[in-house]
């Protein structure tokens, strides 16, 4: 290809070689195309303080009343909060969460006066909360078997290892297994109302449509169906060591009994960060005419058999920060 | 089989092992063992020729592959971090699910791999059964057999256009004169044909007979050099070198057949052993990168550490046992100090993207888009050769975008290596002063009989009838043409013999009467032979002698035939003269001259032709007539002349004779034939006889040879220069030369100050004094160093090393003239360590291949010096000027690409990884994430991962007109370029600041609700997402990707929560983004945090762009503008950023002629061109 002989020249004296190939084999050249020689068309915007500061406002100009919107709904919200920790002498929870032993019988009851200075328009929403409390503690997270929960009849026997040291009480399987779980708020809340006229009337609390319809209907579900008899279904498992009842007795209600409780399912969503609030209840609009909740006093019940586990130490009171308090909150969204 | 002893068995592994390791090995025919069992083999001990070049086997690909992955440090780490998870007590995920990663890159490395082996596979085993001949006894006749049942002893027959299969020792050929014509384009590429002699010459050559011992040297990969003798009786021992050994690979041509005896088999000869896998050369980017990759693993620590302190005081703080707090399996709770361990470890796993995965099979993809579209650029495609740029380094493209040195070669580099015989110095002797003895011989037809001669240029008659048709074709053409100039050649040739002290005359010569009647005899003798003449076609080894043979042949001297015994020449009377060829010693660098000792046919007398550099030939030129001027007096006039052509730019050789009585010769050929037989320092010896007999030379005379300068050369030279670029050209010729072609080049300007071979102390001082001087601060000094080869050798001696560096580094550009290949590399060490600059070394020959291996970036020419240089390159170009666009475009885009795409993809990983680690402080430092593990790997692998691959290979900063209009931006790549330490940093902390603001703004949003931590975990991914994107979209110009990776993450991410219902625990991402989707929060915390965390890039590059224009950014703006635009644009910036120099220099002129334009001078004088092949030229003369 590259012999040096030459055998052809023109007229000034160049020469080219031409091999033995010649100008017959000419099929290494590229091609032509935009995508190859990188000619490819390309909007290339250039930010300088002319192009953007134009844009910058119109821009700004949208969102001032998006900005405005926002604002007045959120002016809107009303919030009241009640904080029954009982870590203070003053609080009425206070003897509760002393003598709080998970061996007495007995609950211990609570109730916190209140006073609303506004009425309360629309549905209320009753929310728990709980301060410090890592429930998104790594360890905490796993310890859950999805597929027991699913109502799988296998995992309902054999609960996953993830489970562990919260799988096994007595050698039968906890049903539900694992730390969230055995964890679960399940303080009762009553609100009374005090009417000025004397009596007392007691609020009517809507314990469903608090959790996700997704996970009450696809994700959690009694092993056995929909309409089997719990107690047989979960004959030969355990409680979880911290509750006082078995999963099947959490409501009466057959749609809200067992895995597919709501508030199990809500307390189950493990929050993202350690002060948080779940939703307890809903209290619903009952007639145009009436505030749903109408300015007044009120009166908080807490059955108090909560969580905390005290009876390991009873010195978590007695910390400030790192204590997980307990709030009870309403929320009206209108 | 019978069996063996083991000890037996090891008995005869170390002796095959002693064997092979001996420095001597004798080897015999396997001829009288045939049919025996392998014990019984004389040569068992060596291999056979079955080639085997795969890496791995079929059973053991898993571990081998796995094994060579896992040599490179990053695949350790991350399979580190997956076993790391299998620990119970540290793991952050599921441990399978962390196994991932690292299997998908391993698996997409191995498959790689498995492809280039498996074709690797497919190549062994269709050569290894080639069809072969090999003598079998028993036949009685070469049987065809495959390549790999070849053994070490066996007879080969090759036939013509065959194949060699192994290297053989040419024993006997089809040729009468025992020569065997190979073509060693597989070898190293160049397709002229090599000439091989058979050892014995024995013409009745029969295998069987064969009973010598051949004793050769050990394997070596050296293609030019092999040392062997032959027994051939007990007593007579005959020596062969590499002219007797036809290489594995190489092809027979011109020779019916030949045989040859084995002597190195399979993956011992020489051609295997010179195939080493391709080049890895690290790039300077990749360098650097390693230095932040480093600087990561520092900030991972850091990061893990304070995690792991964090859980400890987080643990230590806590007022007893929360529920939340869950013990391991056994049910006891580890202490703080040794959980807050365990969290290190934790921390390392769940932090391990900071060192980016991806990034290295990133960069390889990067590199092999980058690679694959510089392959396809229509302007690095030279339609003469059909041949595109070829890239053999796949890893270091960028480094094309940094380069600060380039040296080059002149022949064939800046030159086309057309060799154009132009003119010629004749030292006719007077008539009657010339020796009796050698009437007849003018000096004329001595010294052209020299020319045809002495060379080593190989005859091949073409036997196509269509060439010979085209060649007739184009000699009737030639023949028209030559009939019009033909007036004008007469008047210039009369004026010129009129006036001989011109310098610029033809003929230097005495006389014009000497020509004459050889100008008269190659007509008649071309009228009578045009055809046969015609059909001669000469395959030389370098140019210059085929220019040479060309021309002689063009005044009636033609070269007719040449066998290693004897040279057919045809005189221009017809005659045709057979020299007896007694000795050739052929070329080599040291002595930079060769010669042919003939026996002339009339005379009988011995004659030495020299032909050499001028300065090689000067020296030996002997005063036999001392007490005489004129010889003298011809040396010093042919020294002017040679001085004249140097300066015109032609190539100089210098032609001389010596008769050596016949007493001498004999004495002579005695030692010739010792050391023709020594084993042992054979080169030395024989180089030794040569010199001892090229002594007391005569000169014949002397040629320029013009060697014209590849187009646009000037112009590349000179956008190279003004990018900042200082260009070497570092050459063999004489510094006249080398300063002409400089001129002729733009590499020297009128203006500058030329330092010659000056002393280095006082120049440097000098340079020192004009720089300092405080009148010439805004001067710079345009000083161009021209150094010879001599004085090199002592400028690079290890005291003056520096000083020399230091002078260079003040001059504009430098020329080296007369250096020797280890000298060129040795410059270019000492620049490239000294300076810590990146340098290019671009040549096209052998001579250069050590100085393309020592340079950063080795570029080959594929020209006409064979394919050695681009063997060794990591680029290989067919012009000089491709260089202007494979730098100043190519380059800088790889670079700006690359680096830009590295930054980027740290930028990435840290500001992902920031978003878990800022989370670790709302969990307790408990190592866990808010987002599902999958979508976690999904994020870099895929989501992430398109975009800045796609920037890598093909964002365009700048366009290539531009780029090409203002070499000047190749400036910015230049020393630390875009991707310095500070880049890197500012870039870290940015995904920092980035990161913080895609946590908090929903973490503040989200505070105290009762969102949960998957749903938590959506909008932060979502938001990381839109902030990684638009990121890259400043920077970036194509959006249509990065639109694609946003849909493609919430399709994915979608489908993946609309069917994962128990799957992945514990993230349950079942309907978690559909249910964020259908909040307006969720679009309102993404818009917020990406506005908000994108903003101070942003600001920062409006700033930038507003306020202080960079170079780069004032192209960009430029680049927006209509064509016409630009141009003018183009010219108002150049005259006031490149200053005075740059205007300058496109407006002066070269003074002297440049070569790209030649003077009227040259056309009268002797060319190539107008002899070749051509009747009438030469009836001009006579006229």
């Amino acid at each position: 290809m590259m012999a040096s002989s030459y055998s052809a020249k023109d007229e000034d004296g160049h020469i080219t070689v031409s091999g033995p190939g010649g100008a017959a084999l000419r099929n290494k050249k590229p091609e032509n195309t935009a995508f190859k020689q990188q000619r490819l068309p390309a909007w290339q915007p250039i930010l300088t303080a002319g192009t953007v500061l134009p844009a910058f406002f119109i821009i700004g100009l949208i969102f001032i009343p998006i900005g405005i919107g926002l604002y007045v709904t959120s002016n809107n919200i009303k919030e009241f909060e009640i904080d029954y920790t009982g870590d203070d002498v003053s609080s009425p929870c206070y003897n509760c969460a002393e003598n709080f032993s998970w061996n007495s019988t007995k609950f211990c009851t609570c109730t916190i006066p209140f006073q609303l200075d506004q009425p309360y328009e629309s549905n209320v929403f009753m929310y728990y909360g709980l301060s410090n409390f890592y429930q998104n503690h790594r360890r905490y997270v796993k310890s859950r078997d999805d597929s027991q929960l699913n109502g799988n009849m296998e995992s309902l026997k054999y609960p996953s290892k993830e489970c562990e040291p919260y799988a096994h009480s007595d050698n039968k399987p906890i049903a539900p297994c694992g730390a969230i779980a055995n964890s679960m708020f399940n303080d009762t809340l009553e609100l009374v109302y005090n009417d000025p006229n004397g009596t007392n009337v007691s609020i009517s609390l809507v314990s469903t449509g608090i959790a996700w319809w997704t996970d009450k209907h696809v994700k959690f579900r009694n092993p056995g169906g929909s309409n089997a008899n719990l107690s047989a279904v979960f004959q030969g498992t355990a409680k979880p060591v911290n509750w006082r009842r078995p999963v099947y007795e959490l409501d009466a209600d057959p749609e809200n009994n067992g895995f597919i409780n709501e508030d199990f399912i809500v307390w189950m969503r493990t929050a993202a960060l350690p002060t948080f609030r779940k939703l307890y209840r809903i209290i619903q609009k009952k007639n145009n005419m009436a505030p749903t909740l109408p300015r007044g006093n009120y009166t908080l019940k807490v059955v108090y058999s909560i969580l905390k586990a005290t009876d390991l130490n009873s010195v978590i009171w007695m910390g400030k920060s790192a204590v997980s308090r307990i709030r009870f909150k309403f929320f009206q969204v209108r | 089989m019978t069996w063996k002893s083991p000890v037996a068995l090891v008995r005869e592994a170390l002796q095959g092992q002693r064997a092979r390791e001996k420095d001597l090995r004798s080897l015999m025919s396997n001829l009288p063992y045939e049919g025996l069992e392998k014990g019984k083999q004389p040569n068992r001990y060596f291999p056979s020729n079955a080639i085997k070049t795969t890496k791995y086997s079929l059973l053991l690909f898993i571990p081998m592959n796995l094994y060579e992955q896992f040599h490179r440090l990053a695949n350790i780490y991350f399979v580190g971090l997956a076993i790391l998870n299998f620990i119970p007590v540290v793991n952050a995920f599921q441990p399978e699910v962390a196994l991932i990663p690292i299997c998908i890159i391993l698996s997409l490395t191995a498959l790689k791999d498995a492809w280039e082996d498996f074709r690797r596979y497919q190549s062994d085993k269709k050569l290894n059964n080639t069809p072969c001949f090999i003598y079998s006894r028993k036949e009685k006749q070469f049987v065809e057999r495959r390549w790999k049942d070849v053994r070490v002893g066996d007879f080969v027959k090759v036939v013509c256009n065959e194949t060699i299969p192994a290297d053989l020792l040419l024993l006997y050929t089809s040729d009468p004169n025992g020569v065997c014509l190979i073509e060693t384009a597989n070898l190293d590429g160049e397709t002229n044909l090599k000439q091989r002699t058979a050892v014995s010459g024995n013409p009745e050559f029969e295998p069987e007979s064969f009973n010598g011992i051949v004793v050769c040297e050990k394997p070596n990969n050296n293609l030019n050099h092999f040392k062997c003798y032959m027994w051939v009786s007990n007593t007579q021992k005959v020596g062969a070198g590499i002219e007797s050994l036809l290489l594995r690979g190489c092809t027979v041509r011109n020779t019916d057949h030949a045989v040859g005896f084995v002597v190195y088999a399979g993956h011992e000869t020489k051609s295997m052993l010179n195939n080493s896998g391709p080049r890895y050369k690290r790039s300077k980017l990749e360098r650097r990168l390693n230095i932040d990759v480093f600087f990561c693993f520092i900030l991972l620590f850091a990061m893990c550490l304070i995690g792991a302190l964090g859980h400890f005081i987080w643990l230590y703080a806590l007022p007893g046992v929360p529920p939340y707090l869950v013990p391991p399996a056994n049910g006891h709770l580890d202490s703080p100090n040794l959980s807050s361990f365990y969290m290190f470890f934790t921390m390392i796993i769940l932090l391990q993207i900071l060192i980016p995965i991806s990034l290295y099979v990133s960069i390889e993809l990067v590199k092999i888009g980058q690679i694959f579209l510089i392959t396809n650029d229509i302007d690095l495609y030279d339609e003469e050769t059909d041949s595109r740029i070829q890239c053999k380094a796949l890893n270091i493209t960028e480094d094309l975008g940094q380069i600060e040195y380039i040296f080059s070669d002149k022949t064939g580099t800046l030159t086309e290596n057309k060799m154009v015989f132009r003119r010629c110095s004749i030292m006719g002797t007077d008539r009657t002063g010339s020796s009796s003895r050698c009437q007849k011989i003018d000096p004329y037809l001595e010294f052209f009989l020299a020319l045809t001669i002495c060379n080593t240029v190989v005859v091949s008659m073409t036997n196509n009838p269509l060439e010979t048709l085209s060649s007739l074709v184009k000699n009737t053409g030639n023949i028209l043409k030559c009939c019009k100039r033909k007036p004008k050649r007469n008047r210039t040739f009369t004026m010129d013999s009129d006036d001989q002290f011109q310098p610029s005359v033809k003929m230097e010569e005495p006389g014009t009467s000497g020509l004459q009647p050889c100008s008269l005899h190659a007509a008649s003798l071309h009228d009578k032979h045009p055809l046969t003449s015609d059909n001669l076609r000469y395959e030389a080894e370098s140019p210059d002698e085929a220019a040479l043979v060309y021309a002689t042949k063009a005044y009636g001297f033609t070269l007719l035939a040449r066998t290693p015994d004897s040279v057919t020449v045809r005189l221009p009377s017809g005659e045709v003269l057979v020299f007896e060829v007694l000795d050739t010693l052929t070329f080599d660098s040291n002595r930079k001259r060769m010669s042919v000792l003939v026996r002339h046919p009339i005379t009988k007398e011995y004659v030495l032709y020299t032909k050499g550099a001028d300065y090689a030939i000067m020296e030996l030129l002997g005063t036999p007539y001392a007490g005489i001027g004129n010889e003298k007096n011809i040396a010093a006039v042919t020294q002017r002349h040679l001085d004249c052509y140097a300066k015109e730019g032609l190539r100089t050789l210098c032609i001389a004779k010596k008769v050596v009585s016949e007493a001498v010769y004999k004495h002579w050929l005695v030692e010739r034939q010792r050391a023709l037989t020594a084993i042992d320092n054979r080169e030395v010896l024989i180089m030794d006889t040569a010199v001892q007999l090229e002594t007391n030379l005569t000169l014949l005379g002397a040629t320029g040879i013009e060697d014209r300068l590849q187009e646009n050369v000037p112009d590349t030279i000179m956008a190279l220069r003004q990018a900042g670029i200082k260009v070497w050209v570092l050459t063999g010729d004489k510094p006249e030369t080398a300063v002409n072609i400089g001129y002729a080049c733009r590499l020297l300007e009128d203006e500058d100050l030329i330092t010659c071979r000056a002393i280095l102390d006082c120049t440097l001082e000098e340079v020192r004094r004009y720089n300092s001087d405080p009148r010439n601060v805004d001067t710079t000094l345009n000083i161009s160093l021209v150094i010879d080869g001599r004085t090199l050798t002592m400028a690079l001696s290890p005291d003056l090393r520096g000083d020399f560096v230091d002078l260079a580094k003040h001059c504009r550009s430098v020329l080296c003239c007369r250096v020797t290949p280890l000298q060129k590399s040795r410059v270019v060490k000492v620049i490239r360590e000294k300076l810590k600059v990146m340098t290019l070394a671009v040549g096209d020959g052998a001579n250069d291949v050590n100085m393309i291996q020592a340079a950063d970036i080795g570029i080959g020419i594929s020209g006409q010096e064979g394919m050695q240089a681009v063997m060794a390159s990591d680029f290989a170009i067919s012009r000089f000027k491709h260089l202007k666009k494979l730098l100043l475009v190519h380059g800088h885009w790889c670079y700006t690409r690359l680096a830009n795409m590295i930054i980027y993809f740290f930028y990435k990983n840290v500001a992902y990884v920031n978003l878990l680690f800022w989370y670790q402080f709302f969990c307790g430092f408990s190592g866990s994430t808010m987002i599902d593990y999958w979508l976690l790997i999904f994020f870099n692998l895929f989501f992430t991962s398109l975009p800045p691959i796609m920037f890598g290979i093909m964002d365009r900063d700048i366009s290539a007109e531009m780029l090409l209009g203002v070499p000047e931006l190749y400036k910015t790549g230049q020393g630390e370029g875009d991707y310095r330490f500070t880049t890197f940093w500012v870039s870290i902390l940015d995904a920092f600041y980035q990161s913080l603001v895609c946590f908090f703004i929903p973490y503040f949003v989200y505070q105290d609700s009762d969102i949960d931590m998957f749903t938590f975990g959506t909008p932060l991914n979502t938001t990381a997402l839109f902030t990684i994107l638009l990121h890259l979209s400043i920077e970036i110009k194509s959006w249509v990707i990065m639109l694609g990776s946003v849909l493609f993450y919430f399709i994915v991410t979608l489908a993946y929560s609309a069917t994962c219902v128990t799957c992945n625990p514990p993230s349950n991402p079942y309907w978690v983004l559909q249910n964020q989707m259908a909040d307006p929060m969720f679009y309102l915390i993404c818009i917020l945090s990406t506005v908000v965390a994108l903003l101070p890039r942003y600001t920062f590059h409006v700033l930038r762009n507003s306020i202080a224009l960079s170079p780069l950014i004032e192209a960009k703006h430029l680049d927006r503008l209509d064509p016409s635009m630009r141009e003018e644009w183009m010219k108002e910036w150049r005259s006031y950023r490149g200053g005075g120099q740059v205007q300058r220099s496109t407006l002066s002129t070269p003074p002297s002629p440049t070569l790209e334009n030649p003077v009227d001078i040259f056309s009268e004088s002797l060319a190539v061109s107008d002899i070749m092949g051509d009747d009438f030229t030469l009836n001009v003369f006579g006229q």
